[in-house]
């Protein structure tokens, strides 16, 4: 052992002073070259297991604590300012491999296929109870207004290790839980009676702990959508199902009134196998098996404008586009959207419908080149394989993998990164 | 060059005495058209003592494939060219498992690495990816408002690209050939030089956790100019090279106006 203060001077002289021989600096012989490539050793980077893991991200408004991002709204360094929107992507921490994912009007959910206790999470605003009673934890009696990160949600499941939750959906201020054998659980707001119970004068919805269990439909449910007040179900057997507000029609029922209990909805859907329903706002669609669309509700901006000059439509009525055999549909604020099998995209309605600034509103839907989602000599394959709509913007996923946005960017929904409005399908 | 038949003397009108008459009394002048003697080939020399010759896209000397140049009038001609900013399109070649220090096959071995791991599928994720992130380059670089319907059409026709100067940039990259651990892309690219497609071969090879290095980048098309068009090593004489341009004329032509207007 070398004492502290010797240690240093065993060093030697400065290397100014050194007289070592260098290594030559010139180009090495190719034998050279070869020996040294054959002794350096491999590495790798690579793990067994190394599979991709499923991935949530989120962006948009992030004061209401939809994002599930706590730093934005109360950042956790004293010298960072508040940030209002997320405008890209951002990765969300979860869990649990996420299966399905729900944004409401300030709040979300999101759930797992799991079979442990905790299955669905829910983050954003909870003035009316929407992601169920979250207790609060400094003071035990009241609940949070306002929840910045995905927190659990506790449902009241007969088998909670073997329930699975395949679903969830999202509306203005209530929410809807589809399971696999028990039924669909619902929360939130029930002034008009989307949670399907009655409705109680006068119920405060915030801080209630009352989540109630919907159970008597002919067959099981296999999809739940929430509009902005209403909800519809659709069961195995291709019927359709709605209860909530009414007064544009969009409960399909034939009156303008509230329903509190879910009732089947006729009309021209009677007897129609439904392998999709989609509604967002007050407007609501239907795609048969056969690729047929159905469309109620409302009509102020030409949505259903094909077949009628009413703006409330209150009964389902099948809509006669030529476009080929649709496959999927989706319904915005003001604007919808229709998948065909081919994979081409076609928009109608009101709004920036992704064909330029001059195609402001149309009631017959127009189709959206499909060069612009990346089809071209080059790449002939591609299709469009799956599309969604918000309040006033769209987005389209191919078959690549690829989300192709466009609409109004309200508050950085669309997640381009910058603020201005997207005229045409732009690649996230 | 020059033993071929140059352009024929000028001509002008010199007024001459005529020819004495029968007497040689009349001595009126007659206009006359006479070769000019500036022009005659012993007074003027070799036509051509120089050639201007100027260079399109640089080629690096590591790679190979088409490289244009232009002659004389033919400069003019390459600035415009330049100004309508016409894709390139190169293969590149890559070797999976090798990371070197100038990201080619012939630099100091920098780290060696596994490649079994690799697929098809996940080099054309990546290939996906870098697709995705490059439209969005050429779009924000291109300068043009979003919210026009001109904008839109262009779009929709695929037209839209930087018209000025702007960072490198990858229109269309495909997979054409992959056998661990050699694979072959076809990259379309924007202002870009041979070493920054080495260095994307090398950032494909990280992002698939190994290491890859480039082993050949070749040239097959330079705006309009494509491999028919040029000439190999042992065509590089006259008659090919007036073959050549008299061939291309009318496709530069043709761009030109397309692009310029």
């Amino acid at each position: 052992a070398v004492p502290g203060p010797l240690r240093g001077a065993l060093r030697g002289p400065p290397a100014a002073l050194r007289r070592g021989l260098a290594k030559p600096a010139g180009p090495q012989s190719i034998r050279q070259l070869r020996e040294a490539d054959e002794a350096a050793p491999i590495f790798q980077y690579a793990g067994k297991a190394a599979k991709r893991k499923d991935r949530v991200f989120v962006w948009g408004f992030s004061y209401s604590g939809a994002l599930g991002l706590p730093s934005p709204v109360r950042p956790d360094v004293g010298w960072k300012k508040p940030r209002r929107i997320q405008p890209t992507p951002f990765r969300l921490e979860t869990q649990e491999k996420i299966s399905s994912a729900a944004c409401g009007y300030g709040f979300t959910l999101l759930s797992s296929r799991t079979t442990d206790i905790t299955k669905v999470w829910g983050m954003g605003l909870n003035k009316d109870s929407q992601l169920g009673f979250q207790r609060s934890r400094r003071d035990r009696t009241k609940g949070y207004e306002y929840v910045l990160e995905p927190s659990p949600i506790p449902l009241p499941l007969e088998k909670p290790q073997q329930t699975r939750v395949l679903q969830v959906s999202c509306g203005r201020a209530h929410s809807l839980i589809l399971t696999d054998s028990e039924g669909v659980f619902t929360m939130g707001n029930n002034s008009y009676g989307q949670c399907g119970r009655k409705v109680v004068e006068d119920e405060t919805y915030s801080e209630s702990y009352l989540i109630h269990q919907l159970k008597e439909f002919d067959s099981r449910v296999v999809q739940v959508v929430c509009g902005q007040d209403h909800s519809l179900f659709r069961t195995k057997k291709g019927e359709v199902y709605a209860c909530g507000w009414g007064a544009d029609g969009q409960t399909g029922l034939g009156h303008y009134n509230i329903t509190s209990v879910p009732t089947k909805l006729r009309g021209d859907i009677d007897g129609v196998n439904i392998i999709q329903v989609s509604s967002y706002g007050d407007c609501c669609l239907a795609v048969s098996d056969e690729g047929d669309i159905f469309g109620w509700g409302n009509s102020e901006y030409l949505q259903l404008a094909s077949v009628t000059e009413t703006t409330q439509v209150n009964v389902p009525r099948h809509l006669p586009f030529r476009i080929g055999k649709i496959k999927e549909a989706a319904c915005g604020g003001t604007g919808n959207v229709a998948l065909t099998e081919e994979g081409n995209v076609f928009v109608w309605g009101y709004g920036i419908l992704g064909k330029g600034p001059n195609l402001i509103e149309t009631a017959v839907p127009e189709m959206i080149p499909p060069s612009l989602f990346g089809l071209s000599d080059f790449n002939p394959d591609i299709r469009v394989a799956h599309v969604r709509c918000g309040l006033s913007h769209f987005a389209a996923l191919t078959n690549r993998g690829e989300l192709f946005v466009w609409g109004k960017n309200l508050r950085g929904c669309l997640g381009t990164g910058r603020m201005e409005d997207q005229y045409f399908p732009w690649r996230v | 060059l020059n033993a071929a038949p140059g352009r024929a003397p000028r001509q002008h009108v010199r007024f001459l005495p005529a020819p004495a008459g029968a007497d040689g009394k009349e001595t009126g002048l007659v206009a006359t058209t006479v070769p000019v003697l500036a022009d005659h080939p012993l007074v003027r020399g070799p036509r051509f003592r120089r050639l201007k010759i100027g260079a399109g896209h640089r080629l690096d000397v590591k790679a190979s494939g088409v490289f244009v140049l232009g002659i004389g009038h033919g400069n003019k001609l390459l600035t415009d060219l330049y100004n309508c900013h016409l894709t390139k399109v190169y293969t590149v070649g890559g070797l999976f498992g090798k990371a070197t220090d100038d990201f080619s096959d012939t630099g100091k071995l920098v780290e060696k690495t596994t490649f079994d791991h690799i697929t098809r599928e996940k080099l054309e994720r990546i290939l996906a990816v870098i697709q995705g992130t490059n439209h969005k380059a050429l779009l924000m670089h291109s300068n043009i408002d979003m919210k026009t319907q001109e904008a839109y059409e262009l779009a929709v026709k695929g037209l839209i690209r930087p018209m000025g100067k702007s960072p490198p940039i990858i229109t269309a990259i495909r997979c054409l050939q992959f056998t661990l651990p050699q694979f072959q892309l076809e990259i379309h690219c924007l202002h870009e030089t041979q070493q920054y497609l080495r260095k994307i071969v090398h950032e494909i090879g990280l992002e698939l956790k190994s290491s890859a290095v480039c082993t050949q980048v070749r040239r097959i098309r330079d705006g309009v100019f494509t491999l028919d068009d040029a000439l190999l090593r042992t065509q590089w004489d006259l008659q090919s090279i007036r073959n050549a341009i008299w061939n291309c004329q009318l496709k530069v032509k043709t761009e030109l106006e397309k692009t310029l207007g």
